[in-house]
């Protein structure tokens, strides 16, 4: 199937269930809000590798955050809400507690919850103290410009999904990163949604296994333009190079949604840059519980 | 809005504990035994139909039709509903209630909220001393909700108080905040001599102090992330009878350092 004369394959992304938990990060300024945001998400690619996807939603207004001050919401996704407690603590504690006039708050309305500021508020050795306000604990911990607020507790969805994708394949490598670049944008505009990879963007596509013992991934020899010829490769002829985009959601709703989105910016951004076909990567779908068939998601 | 209303025949001789008189409590009752509930506090055992003329249908909200400073107990054990009171009330108004709210449209006595838990208070007039405070027998004060009140607050406001917030569009009376474990005492007009004493934890906010304690010290001017939650939490909250909002620094004394010291009392500077 051709859109706009781009190919679309007949195929789906096969995505996984994961815990998703997410806190809002305010400071003094936009800028530093995003620093702390930046900083928390770093080594936050892949799950197996990091321990958590970590990526920022979006940007909020003043009006927006609890305190009245620009702030940046960032979104975790890990294996169970056990597993992201402990990357909630540390990537709080020492990227955010770190950070100049930032406080932290809860980023998720669930009723399930996981620590946030529980573990970082020791670091105020004694000099902490808490505020109730309505339902929630604010800890006011000590710190060398003043005081660091955090949240108790952020909340937790076991529902959230991991792993939506889209492959981009093209003739023309920096047309190619160009498109991809406007599809990460694109999916910026789409709440509760994160791209985890190096600006949203992976050129290391992987399969499951490999010859070596102990790798549980390794290179989607496929997809790799270098191994045409040699390997049983998904490329045509033209293709230069293949982009991907990993997408992770609170909801299956929302990794839809930015698959959408990501869909109609490639097709119409897309053709005049190189990019000639569309693809998803799956597992024969007997892995993942969620597919996303591309051809459904078109605009 | 469906339910009951009370009004007074007469200025009442003795003490009238009403904490029967919510919407929860009258909701199962038919008239003859809401009249028949005992509110006297002597032996003459005076009886609902003996003081109030009863009037409406049980619902979601019990209504004073006057008030009385003999009226003890209003809205005691609130857990939902709305309680009004056209007029004054007695001491204890609000004790331990856990949520709904309670209006008061005149003065309140002694102790009002006191073991508040949960639920908003509002009083149009003046309160008078102890109010969140500990009872006797009490482990503490208030432990959760908001009370607003619109004038004056008597001595000893937040007595052992542990969370909640109080709300004072005028002056609170002496050692407000006394033996505090937490919470918020906000004051638009100022506190009375030696808040925070014996004060653990909690934060009394007030343009100024008529004499502060020797066991408080100065920490120095700050802008406090904190003040910026609690203002947008209350405004969230209260709407229109929230307090304006503090964004800018103030000046703030920690105390009491005769306990652990972990209160703070905040002045706008």
């Amino acid at each position: 199937m051709k859109v706009n004369g781009v190919t679309i394959d007949d195929t789906f992304a096969e995505a996984f269930g994961m815990s998703g938990t997410g806190v809002i990060i305010t400071a003094d300024s936009a800028r530093w809000a995003r620093q702390a945001a930046v900083t928390m998400s770093g080594f936050g690619t892949s799950v197996i590798g990091c321990g958590a996807e970590v990526g920022i939603d979006r940007e909020l207004k003043p009006e927006e955050t609890p305190d009245g001050r620009p702030g940046v919401r960032v979104l975790l996704f890990g294996f169970s809400p056990e597993a992201l407690a402990p990357q909630l603590k540390n990537r709080v504690g020492q990227c955010v507690l770190t950070s100049p006039g930032s406080a932290c708050y809860a980023g998720v309305d669930a009723k399930r919850r996981i620590g946030l500021g529980q573990g970082p508020r020791y670091f105020g050795d004694g000099f902490q103290t808490a505020k109730i306000l309505g339902k929630n604990r604010y800890w006011r911990i000590p710190v060398m410009d003043g005081e660091f607020v955090v949240e108790e507790t952020s909340g937790v969805v076991t529902d959230a999904v991991g792993g939506g994708n889209v492959l981009i394949l093209g003739n023309d490598r920096a047309g190619l990163l160009a498109s991809a670049e406007a599809a990460v944008a694109a999916i910026g505009e789409v709440p509760d949604v994160i791209t985890p990879f190096p600006g949203g963007i992976v050129r290391s596509g992987s399969k499951v296994g490999s010859k070596y013992k102990g790798m549980v991934a390794s290179t989607n020899d496929a997809f790799c333009p270098t191994l045409r010829g040699r390997v049983k490769s998904e490329l045509g002829p033209d293709t230069v190079a293949v982009l991907e985009i990993v997408i992770d959601g609170l909801s299956s709703k929302a990794v839809a949604d930015a698959m959408k989105a990501a869909l109609r910016s490639l097709i119409e951004v897309g053709p005049s840059k190189g990019v000639t076909r569309i693809s998803a990567g799956n597992y024969g779908g007997k892995l993942g519980r969620h597919h996303y068939h591309l051809r459904e998601l078109l605009p | 809005m469906s339910g009951l209303t009370f009004r007074l025949k007469a200025a009442p001789e003795e003490r009238l504990d009403v904490s029967e008189l919510t919407p929860r409590r009258l909701a199962s009752l038919s008239q003859g035994e809401i009249e028949r509930i005992v509110v006297g506090s002597t032996k003459r055992q005076a009886r609902v139909g003996d003081v109030f003329t009863l009037g409406g249908r049980p619902g979601d909200s019990v209504r004073f039709e006057n008030g009385s400073g003999h009226l003890d107990f209003v809205g005691s054990r609130l857990d939902e509903g709305t309680v009004f009171v056209d007029g004054d009330v007695g001491d204890y108004a609000g004790r331990e209630m856990s949520g709904g709210r309670l209006d008061i449209r005149g003065d309140a006595r002694a102790f009002l909220a006191s073991g508040l838990r949960g639920g908003l208070v509002t009083v149009r007039g003046s309160a008078g001393s102890q109010v969140g405070a500990q009872r006797a027998g009490d482990k503490f004060g208030m432990a959760g909700g908001i009370v607003v009140i619109e004038g004056h607050a008597g001595d000893r406001i937040g007595d052992r108080m542990r969370r909640g917030t109080i709300i004072v569009r005028g002056r609170c009376g002496a050692i407000a905040g006394t033996r505090m474990l937490g919470g918020t005492i906000w004051t638009d007009q100022g506190f009375g001599p030696n808040p925070g004493l014996l004060m653990r934890r909690g934060t009394l906010i007030g343009p100024n102090v008529e004499k502060l304690l020797a066991t408080f010290v100065d920490t120095g001017r700050h802008e406090l992330v904190i003040l910026r939650v609690l203002s947008r939490y209350l405004a969230a909250t209260l709407g229109p009878l929230a307090p304006r909002p503090i964004t800018g620094p103030v000046r703030k004394y920690a105390g009491d350092l005769a306990t652990i010291g972990k209160g703070e009392l905040l002045i706008p500077a």
